[in-house]
C-alpha cells in the first residue's frame, strides 16, 4: 500500500512540475508593442492555437498512459482581401508537442499538452514566420469502466469484476495562455496565425472508448469555453469531436493498429470589445486514416487528415490537410 | 488518496474560475475628453464581387463591357457620428482627399489617414463625393494646396467650371463597337449645376478611436454601380462621354453616391 501511495505522490509531483514550468514560461513572456499593421482582417483560432484541441485527439488509440512527442503539420489558404479574386496567402503550420497521459489512480488520470509552434505565412512572395511556445493545456479525467454482467448461476470466487472493454471518460481541463497573442497579427485574414490565443479557456470533455481483442473505438467530444484575452479579444467557443475505429493485429513482438476516423470542429463567432465580428464563425469536418505501432513500451503513430467539408470564417480560410506523427512511451 | 482528491479539486476550481473571467466594463466610465487618435479609411474599389484591376474587362447591362485605365474620385467633408449622436467633423481645410486606384497597396486598398480624431465610440461615417458649393465659393485661393493637387491629378477642368468629382477613363465594347473610348468626368458645373452628394454609412461594429489605437474602416466601392446603380445607363446612349451635361451628370452623381458600403472595421 505504501508503495502505491509513493507512486501516486511521484506522479503528482511530476504534474506539478509540468504546471509550474508552463506558468513560469508564461511569466517570462515579454509584451511586444504591435507596430506592423497588416491591411487584413480578423477571424478565428482554428489553426496554430488549437492544435491541442479535441479534434486532434488527446492520446493514443487504446487510451493508454504515456509520455511522448507529437509533430503536426497543417497547411491553409487564406484570402487576403474582400473580393472573390483577392490574393491568397499560404500558411504552413508546424507544431511540436510534448504530450502525456499520466495515471493518478485506476479511475483518474491527467493528460497534458505543451506545444511549440513554428508558423510560416507566404503572401506576395514575402514569407513571415512566427514561432514560440504555444498554449499548454491540462485535463483531469475520470474514467468509468463498464463490467461484464456476472453469471448468477455460477459461484464466483473471483472478487475482481471482468472488464467489458467499454468505458466512459469525463474530462475537465484548462488551456493556459502560455503562447503569445499579438494583436497586430489578429488583423490577418487567418487569425489562427498566432502561437497562442492569450486567453484562459475551460475544457469540458466526454470520451467513449471500446477496446476489444480485434476492434476498438475511440470517441471524444470536447467543448471549449473561451476566455477574453487582455486585448479584449475573445475567440468563439468551440465544439470538437473525433471518433476513430481501429483494428488490432497483434504478433508476439508488436501490435499494429490501423485506424480510420472522422473529426470536426464548430466555431462560434469571435467577439471584440463586447461586439461580435461578422464572418468569424465556421465549421470543418475531416476524415483521417492512420496507424499505430506498438513495440514493447513504444507506440509509434501516424495519421493523415483531409477536410471533407468546411466553411471557415466566411469561406476566407481553407484548410488543406493535416499530417501528424508521434512517438509515445507507455507508462 | 487525500492528496489526489485535493489535486483534482484544485484543478476543478481553477477551471471554473477561468470560465467566469468577467471583463470589467470600462467602456462606460472611460474618460475620453481631450483624447484624440488616428482613424484610417481604406477605400477598396471593386466591380461586383471582383477586385478592380486596371485593363480588365468588366461586363455591365445591355451587353456592354468596359475596361479602365484611370479610376479616381474626390472624397470630402468626412465626419463621424458617435454612439451618443455627437458629430466629429474633420477640420475643413484638410477635409478633402483624392482616392486614386493607382495609390493602392498590393491588395488594391487606398488609405485615407485622419489624424487627431476625437476619441469616441463611432457608429457611422458621412462623406461627400466631390466638392460642395461652400468650398467652391471659397474661391481659388480658399482651396489651399488642394487646388494644385487636383490640377496635377487631372481632377480640375478650369477654375470657372470647377472640379471633376470622379474620373474614369478607358474603353467600352458592345455588340456593335469594340474598344470605343469611355470618359466619365462628372462634377458640378460652376454654381449652376450642383452634383455634390453625401452618403452616410453605418459601421458593422463600433469604431473605438483612442489615443493608443488606430482603427480602420474598410470601405468597398462598387464601380459597377456607376453604370448600373440607382439608374442603369448605356454607353451606347451617350454615357460613354459624360462631362458637363445637366441630364447625364446628376444621374452619374446619384449612382456614384450609392456605390459605397462599409465591409468591416478593425479596432486594433
Amino acid at each position: 500500500m505504501m508503495n502505491v501511495f509513493q507512486n501516486i505522490k511521484t506522479r503528482i509531483v511530476l504534474l506539478v512540475i509540468v504546471l509550474l514550468q508552463t506558468s513560469l514560461i508564461h511569466a517570462n513572456n515579454i509584451e511586444k508593442p504591435c507596430n506592423n499593421h497588416e491591411p487584413f482582417k480578423v477571424l478565428c483560432d482554428l489553426c496554430g492555437c488549437s492544435t491541442s484541441s479535441g479534434s486532434f485527439g488527446f492520446g493514443t488509440l487504446s487510451n493508454a498512459n504515456f509520455v511522448g512527442v507529437r509533430y503536426i503539420y497543417q497547411n491553409f489558404e487564406s484570402r487576403n482581401g474582400i473580393f472573390e479574386n483577392s490574393p491568397t496567402s499560404k500558411e504552413h503550420f508546424n507544431t511540436y508537442q510534448l504530450w502525456a497521459q499520466i495515471p493518478i489512480t485506476n479511475s483518474f488520470y491527467v493528460s497534458a499538452n505543451l506545444p511549440y509552434q513554428d508558423l510560416t505565412r507566404d503572401f506576395n512572395k514575402v514569407k513571415e514566420n512566427i514561432n514560440g511556445l504555444g498554449d499548454a493545456s491540462v485535463i483531469g479525467w475520470y474514467k468509468l469502466p463498464f463490467y461484464k454482467k456476472k453469471d448468477a448461476n455460477k459461484v464466483d470466487f473471483n472478487t475482481e469484476r471482468e472488464a467489458s472493454g467499454h468505458s466512459l471518460q469525463f474530462g475537465l481541463g484548462i488551456k493556459l495562455p502560455t503562447g503569445k497573442f499579438e494583436e497586430s497579427l489578429a488583423d490577418n485574414i487567418n487569425p489562427g496565425f498566432q502561437v497562442g490565443t492569450g486567453s484562459v479557456d475551460g475544457i469540458f470533455s466526454l470520451g467513449y472508448n471500446y477496446g476489444g481483442d480485434k476492434y476498438g473505438v475511440n470517441t471524444l467530444f470536447s467543448y471549449y469555453l473561451k476566455g477574453e484575452n487582455k486585448n479584449d479579444y475573445q475567440f468563439g467557443n468551440q465544439f470538437s469531436y473525433a471518433t476513430n475505429l481501429y483494428r488490432s493485429f497483434a504478433t508476439e513482438k508488436m501490435n499494429i493498429m490501423p485506424f480510420v476516423g472522422v473529426s470536426g470542429d464548430v466555431y462560434e463567432t469571435i467577439t471584440q470589445y463586447g461586439e461580435t465580428i461578422a464572418d468569424t464563425d465556421g465549421n470543418i469536418f475531416n476524415a483521417s486514416v492512420g496507424s499505430e505501432l506498438a513495440i514493447e513500451k513504444f507506440i509509434f503513430g501516424a495519421s493523415y487528415t483531409l477536410p471533407i467539408s468546411q466553411s471557415l470564417f466566411g469561406d476566407n480560410v481553407e484548410s488543406k490537410q493535416r499530417v501528424s506523427v508521434y512517438v509515445n512511451f507507455a507508462l | 488518496m487525500k492528496l489526489l482528491k485535493y489535486t483534482f479539486a484544485l484543478l476543478l476550481s481553477v477551471t471554473l474560475a477561468s470560465c467566469s473571467t468577467d471583463n470589467d466594463d470600462d467602456n462606460g466610465s472611460e474618460d475620453l475628453s481631450g483624447q484624440t487618435g488616428e482613424l484610417i479609411l481604406k477605400f477598396d474599389n471593386g466591380v461586383g464581387d471582383q477586385d478592380f484591376i486596371f485593363g480588365t474587362s468588366y461586363s455591365k447591362s445591355n451587353n456592354e463591357s468596359f475596361k479602365l485605365e484611370t479610376l479616381k474620385y474626390i472624397v470630402s467633408n468626412v465626419r463621424f457620428t458617435d454612439s451618443e449622436g455627437n458629430v466629429f467633423t474633420y477640420p475643413t481645410e484638410e477635409n478633402v482627399f483624392i482616392v486614386n486606384e493607382l495609390d493602392g497597396n498590393t491588395a488594391g486598398e487606398i488609405y485615407v489617414t485622419l489624424n487627431d480624431v476625437d476619441a469616441a465610440d463611432y457608429v457611422s461615417v458621412t462623406f461627400g463625393v466631390g466638392i460642395d458649393q461652400d468650398r467652391f465659393l471659397l474661391g481659388a485661393e480658399g482651396q489651399g494646396a488642394f487646388l494644385d493637387e487636383a490640377s496635377e491629378e487631372g481632377m480640375l477642368w478650369s477654375w470657372a467650371t470647377g472640379y471633376r468629382f470622379i474620373r474614369l477613363d478607358g474603353t467600352y465594347s458592345s455588340d456593335t463597337v469594340t474598344d470605343a473610348p469611355v470618359n466619365i468626368h462628372m462634377g458640378s458645373v460652376g454654381t449652376s449645376l450642383d452634383n455634390y452628394r453625401e452618403v452616410t454609412l453605418s459601421f458593422p461594429n463600433t469604431v473605438l478611436v483612442r489615443e493608443t489605437t488606430s482603427p480602420q474602416v474598410h470601405i468597398k466601392a462598387d464601380i459597377a454601380k456607376v453604370f448600373d446603380g440607382t439608374t442603369s445607363v448605356n454607353f451606347a446612349d451617350g454615357y460613354d462621354q459624360v462631362h458637363t451635361d445637366n441630364v447625364e451628370t446628376p444621374i452619374i452623381a446619384d449612382n456614384v453616391n450609392g456605390m459605397f458600403s462599409v465591409h468591416h472595421v478593425h479596432n486594433d
